[in-house]
């Protein structure tokens, strides 16, 4: 179905996107030098948080009921695992190490700001077009913000999403509904990260002591 | 032996004596009293419109013999209405725990069961020994996407009833209020109370999930609140008091990202510090006040051998001069 073959397409471009590296912004932090600032992409995050809940509560609407009844409580399916999740053994996830942690952040918002943008491409309503365009762009701030403090810190930046990328029409959704679940899960997954970030990054203050420095966020032209 | 029954408030009950035939003659009793024979039809006690008062031990004896032939015990009641339920993370991250209760008694006894599912995973609420009517369920993951759906069903004699809770898991955080609030004036501040306070002791965490606090002050005499929001910290230091006036502080705490308010801290007075007063009511005064006007620093002393209120009698007035003549010996030394 031609529907079918588009979401394919992308599906293949955003992978092809996700396979080049993030080197660029790599440069605009060896510019400013020493130690990135923890506090701002702590303080980011909650931006994002707050910025998500203006764009979802729009988003839903436009996917219309079930999905934007405040009750809608889905099973999970198999297909809604392929958008990285933040759940965590509590344990696991007390234990792991600056680099981990950083790296699972950075890893989940290359992904999630992945499909995100695939969903700019597809949506109806221009207000819907800008929202969510506005938010890519602040979600991609995120993704450099977390790759300064990495690099500050000496760790290096996790690699992208392993193996070659899916042939087209592998992960399409088969109808409609389905669809509008992926949607669905991107959006409840992305609002868990922000939540989770604000806790990694509460734990990273402590244990790392944030050097304050001014990030000049340069659009990449993605 | 003894018979269970529970009936329904303002239901019709016939009680029948054991295996004994209609027209046999029988006396009932309840509680050891006789019942009149208008309730009975042949050996049958029949109770119309049951209400509570009439629960007890009823027992059926044979005419002539007085054998006793049937006892059975009724509890009137009623079965249950929807009950209450509240689940609440003041613990957070290592779980929550779920309290309920019925809106109305129903006069006999309730079983009550708990079931939280997680997705697909059915989950253990362990129930708590004290309270009564409260469970507690450990996290085994954090930060889920998936809402937990906790059940409460309610059980007795006359019926059953339930009622049902979903939620996310950063929906039900609430801490508990913070614990040792502690208002002190500052000494040479006039304006100035200085508020101290702890973490609630059930939090868990503070290092990796700080709290942020709300504190909120008046005069006694106002009526309006004034706030303050601090996002780190646990003491803060009031600079606009109105002077001499008795304060009244409380706190609240919140996770610095997730959930809602804690209930009010328990409410602590102070009055800002205030200059001490030099008028005592005493002849003593005169001396004090020359005293006292070379060397402020002497007063307070003073005042606590003559107490405002308490300077009644000669002896008393004879320790002020004393006092004051001290005083005015020492200050002169000083000059």
């Amino acid at each position: 179905s031609p529907t079918g073959d588009s979401w394919g397409i992308f599906t293949f471009l955003c992978a092809a996107l996700c396979n080049l590296p993030a080197l660029p912004a790599l440069n605009c932090s060896e510019e400013l030098g020493a130690g990135q600032s923890i506090q701002q992409t702590y303080d980011l995050t909650r931006y994002l948080e707050h910025q998500l809940r203006t764009l979802a509560g729009t988003y839903l609407n436009y996917l219309g009921p079930p999905f934007n009844e405040p009750d809608f409580n889905p099973p999970r399916m198999a297909r809604a695992e392929r958008v990285p999740s933040a759940t965590v053994d509590l344990d696991l996830w007390r234990g792991l190490t600056d680099n981990a942690r950083l790296a699972a952040n950075y890893r989940a918002y290359s992904r999630l700001l992945c499909y995100l943008r695939v969903l700019d491409g597809q949506v109806g309503t221009a207000e819907l077009r800008h929202r969510l365009a506005h938010f890519c762009a602040s979600l991609q701030g995120l993704v450099l913000s977390i790759g300064g403090v990495m690099s500050s810190l000496g760790y290096p930046l996790p690699a992208g999403p392993a193996g070659p990328p899916a042939p087209p029409g592998a992960h399409a959704a088969p109808n409609d509904f389905l669809k509008k679940m992926d949607d669905f899960w991107l959006l409840k997954e992305l609002q868990t990260w922000l939540w989770r970030s604000a806790k990694d990054f509460n734990r990273l203050k402590k244990k790392v002591p944030p050097a304050v420095v001014t990030l000049r966020l340069e659009a990449r032209g993605f | 032996e003894s018979h269970l029954q529970y009936e329904r408030v303002g239901a019709d009950v016939t009680m029948k004596c054991g295996s004994m035939d209609w027209d046999a003659a029988v006396t009932w009793t309840v509680n050891g009293t006789d019942i009149d024979e208008s309730h009975l039809n042949g050996s049958y006690l029949i109770l119309k419109n049951v209400n509570l008062s009439q629960s007890g031990q009823y027992s059926c004896y044979e005419g002539s013999s007085w054998h006793l032939k049937y006892q059975t015990f009724l509890r009137v009641g009623t079965p249950p209405k929807e009950p209450v339920l509240m689940c609440r993370s003041n613990n957070y991250p290592k779980g929550f725990y779920c309290s309920w209760h019925l809106p109305t008694p129903t006069y006999i006894p309730n079983t009550f069961n708990i079931s939280v599912i997680h997705g697909t995973k059915d989950m253990v609420c362990e129930k708590d020994a004290v309270p009564k009517n409260r469970c507690h369920i450990r996290y085994l993951q954090l930060f889920s996407t998936v809402k937990y759906k906790v059940t409460l069903t309610v059980t007795n004699a006359l019926g059953k009833n339930f009622t049902t809770l979903t939620f996310d898991e950063f929906a039900i955080v609430k801490p508990d209020p913070p614990e040792s609030v502690v208002a002190k004036p500052v000494p040479n501040n006039p304006r100035r109370l200085e508020v101290s306070w702890q973490n609630p002791s059930s939090w868990p965490d503070p290092e990796s999930f700080p709290l942020k606090f709300f504190l909120r002050y008046r005069p006694l005499i106002l009526d309006t609140w004034q706030h303050v929001e601090l996002s780190d910290g646990t003491s803060h230091i009031i600079t606009d008091a109105y002077a001499g006036k008795e304060y009244i502080i409380q706190v609240a705490a919140k996770d610095n990202d997730i959930g809602t308010w804690s209930d009010w801290s328990v409410a602590v007075h102070a009055t800002p510090w205030t200059e001490e007063p030099k008028h005592l009511t005493t002849e003593a005064q005169i001396t004090e006040t020359t005293s006292a006007s070379t060397s402020s620093f002497m007063a307070p002393p003073t005042t606590k051998i003559c107490d405002k209120g308490a300077v009644v009698g000669s002896g008393a007035m004879a320790v002020c001069w004393t006092a004051g003549l001290v005083v005015a010996a020492y200050s002169v030394l000083f000059i």
